[in-house]
């Protein structure tokens, strides 16, 4: 089970068995690393308004500084702090990316335990309109949702919740099927409990702890999904700090050579990528401990 | 094998209609007038009612439905509001930049897969291995846009040896248009000038792309290479003094090489989501840059033709992955 379970399309979970790959049975290092990289953008996304420097939307000096004392990410085309920016990033990344993840999961969670418990028709039906969803590139899913609903943050973590729904109920609906037929269940049910009982008593202890993986993993793949609805134009209205929109900005005066305008924010996006990836494998090991897979 | 081919054409289309069906929901039935958003809110009523009846608004919404799925059954897309021409013209008009844009991209996928995976296999363990698999981990966590960008600094602005945007320099297209895909195009011409210019503009955009989703590639190879390094037949043949190179290639690659074009199906997806970014970043004028700038317009038949025409060309790739599997292998079938 473990990981194989998981969404083979989500990117966190392929880093993730990348870094297991690499890292051997010594992926308590990941956990421990991941979790740092986690807590450090946490720190810095509640504590931004201390830690920045500057204000993100007001100009704190002459545009177009290279990176320098007091600058040391430099100042983007209307004199903003991108280091202020950097940090304060974090933020819309965090408060959407946790939004549609949470959104995704409220639907997806219980839509795989009672579907994956009915089974039959039902199933069949539900399972062929994830799986249709699934198999449609989720950006472009999130973009058409993103163009009706218009900009905003709940408009925009919607349209990313829609385009993880399929993930959870997979992942969830898969195992379902397998623990409804272990003989503690069967027990349970012989000795006259209700479903409701049994769903809630005896499948969903066992499903929680590859759920708490997929969160965390999801997490990941929604901030990625978010920089690229901003970096295309149709995420948070500027001046609202945001990494996506903040590369699409900088990519507009490439040709003057200002690298730091489109080099940090992208950073940003990789290191907290990199941090909830390696915590969601670290996660899924603590869970899963005896499952070694040989790659 | 017609049977096959039959029976994997007849499956795609429930998909297709619950795509279709649900791309028709997130477009009429959201909440969101399509028409108000077109001519502003402060449209007197009687313009609005007469757009809503052009474009069968006022219907009710199962009407609405049949007469969707029954127009894109007939390749009718619709006219785009803002500039009146049908959008299925439109649509095939941009196609071609994205076939090409994709192909290539998988193509330089492939080849980095290919090539990274046996070595990385070959030398197991050593730094090679570790290169690769350091490689497969970072490269995704990479956003494309991002990667496409540092490209186009380190290439265009900082070595200028690489145009930064679009498909081809001013007045370099190929004279005599044949297929849309200005790399055969040139080639048909006998165009040099015009091929080595649409080759020049092609390569930062699917090296772009081609890298991002070539970790799998990498990784699959590899696994799959070092599963077949340690089979008999691998054995058999450096008993018998096949050169190394030999044995790598032709006898442990080539089993290893049936997951690949699996993957490359599964990769699809992944693979257009990313043509949709790379195409911004290069100003790429394909069908993502195409779906992109419409919305700025509200050009809602515009929109709505880019979606369920990416929609088919995913069922339309997938079916010729799987069809293409069951004629080299024959264990795959229903």
């Amino acid at each position: 089970m473990a990981n194989t379970n998981y969404d083979n399309q989500m990117i966190s979970a392929r880093i993730g068995r990348g870094l297991k790959d690499l890292l051997g049975d010594s992926s308590g290092v990941m956990a421990f690393v991941g979790l740092i990289l986690l807590s450090l953008f946490i720190l810095i996304a509640i504590f931004a308004p201390l830690i920045a420097p500057y204000s993100p939307i007001k100009p704190s000096g002459a545009p177009f500084l290279s990176p320098q004392w007091g600058h040391i990410m430099g100042t983007d085309n209307l004199g903003y702090d991108v280091f202020s920016r950097f940090l304060w990033g974090s933020r819309t990344a965090f408060v959407i990316a946790v939004f549609a993840t949470l959104l995704a999961a409220f639907v997806g969670i219980p839509a795989g335990l009672f579907v994956g418990y009915a089974g039959g028709t039902v199933d069949r039906i539900v399972t062929m309109i994830m799986d249709s969803i699934y198999t449609f590139p989720g950006l472009i899913l999130a973009i058409a949702i993103v163009a009706m609903l218009g900009p905003g943050v709940v408009d925009i973590s919607l349209a990313i919740a829609v385009v993880y729904i399929p993930t959870y109920y997979r992942v969830i609906r898969s195992q379902v099927s397998t623990i409804k037929s272990e003989l503690y269940v069967e027990g349970a049910r012989s000795i006259g409990a209700k479903n409701m009982t049994i769903i809630s008593k005896y499948i969903l202890p066992n499903v929680l702890p590859s759920t708490i993986v997929v969160l965390s993993m999801n997490i990941a793949d929604a901030i990625m999904t978010e920089a690229g609805l901003s970096f295309l134009g149709l995420g948070m209205v500027p001046p609202t700090p945001d990494w996506g929109y903040d590369l699409a900005n900088g990519q507009r005066f490439l040709l003057q050579n200002d690298w730091w305008m489109v080099f940090f924010p992208g950073l940003a996006i990789i290191l907290i990528v990199l941090g909830f990836s390696m915590f969601a494998e670290g996660l899924d090991e603590y869970f899963n401990p005896n499952i070694g897979e040989k790659r | 094998m017609k049977t096959y081919i039959l029976t994997r054409v007849l499956l795609a289309i429930p998909m297709i209609l619950i795509i279709l069906t649900i791309v028709f929901v997130i477009l009429r039935v959201l909440p969101g007038n399509p028409v108000l958003a077109m001519v502003g809110p402060k449209a007197p009523p009687q313009i609005v009612a007469a757009m809503e009846k052009e474009m069968g608004l006022d219907k009710p919404i199962i009407v609405q439905y049949g007469d969707y799925l029954l127009n894109i059954a007939h390749g009718n897309f619709g006219r785009s509001t803002l500039t009146s021409l049908p959008v299925i013209q439109e649509l095939m008009q941009k196609f071609p930049a994205t076939l090409e844009l994709t192909i290539f991209a998988m193509i330089v996928a492939i080849f980095i897969g290919i090539f990274f995976g046996t070595y990385a296999a070959y030398y197991y363990g050593r730094t090679l291995d570790v290169v690769a698999r350091v490689y497969s981990i970072f490269v995704y966590s990479f956003p494309v846009f991002w990667f496409g960008i540092m490209l186009q600094l380190i290439f265009g602005v900082w070595l200028h040896w690489l145009p930064v945007s679009g498909r081809s320099s001013p007045f370099m297209i190929p004279p005599h248009v044949y297929t849309g895909l200005y790399v055969i195009d040139s080639i048909l011409n006998l165009d040099w000038p015009v091929f080595v210019d649409t080759i020049r503009h092609l390569i930062l955009p699917s090296v772009t792309l081609g890298v991002v989703i070539s970790s799998i590639f990498v990784r699959m190879v590899r696994s799959n290479v070092i599963l077949s390094l340690s089979s008999q037949y691998v054995v058999a043949s450096r008993a018998r003094g096949v050169k190394e190179k030999k044995v790598l290639f032709s006898h442990a690659l080539k089993n290893a090489m049936a997951p690949i074009l699996t993957i490359m199906g599964l990769e699809f997806a992944l693979l257009l989501a990313g043509a949709v970014l790379t195409e911004t970043t290069f100003s790429w004028p394909g069908i993502g840059s195409y779906l992109i700038s419409r919305i700025a317009y509200r050009d809602f038949p515009a929109i709505q033709g880019a979606i369920v025409f990416f929609a088919f060309f995913i069922a339309a790739v997938s079916i010729l992955v799987d069809i293409i599997n069951a004629w080299i292998d024959p264990r795959v079938r229903y």
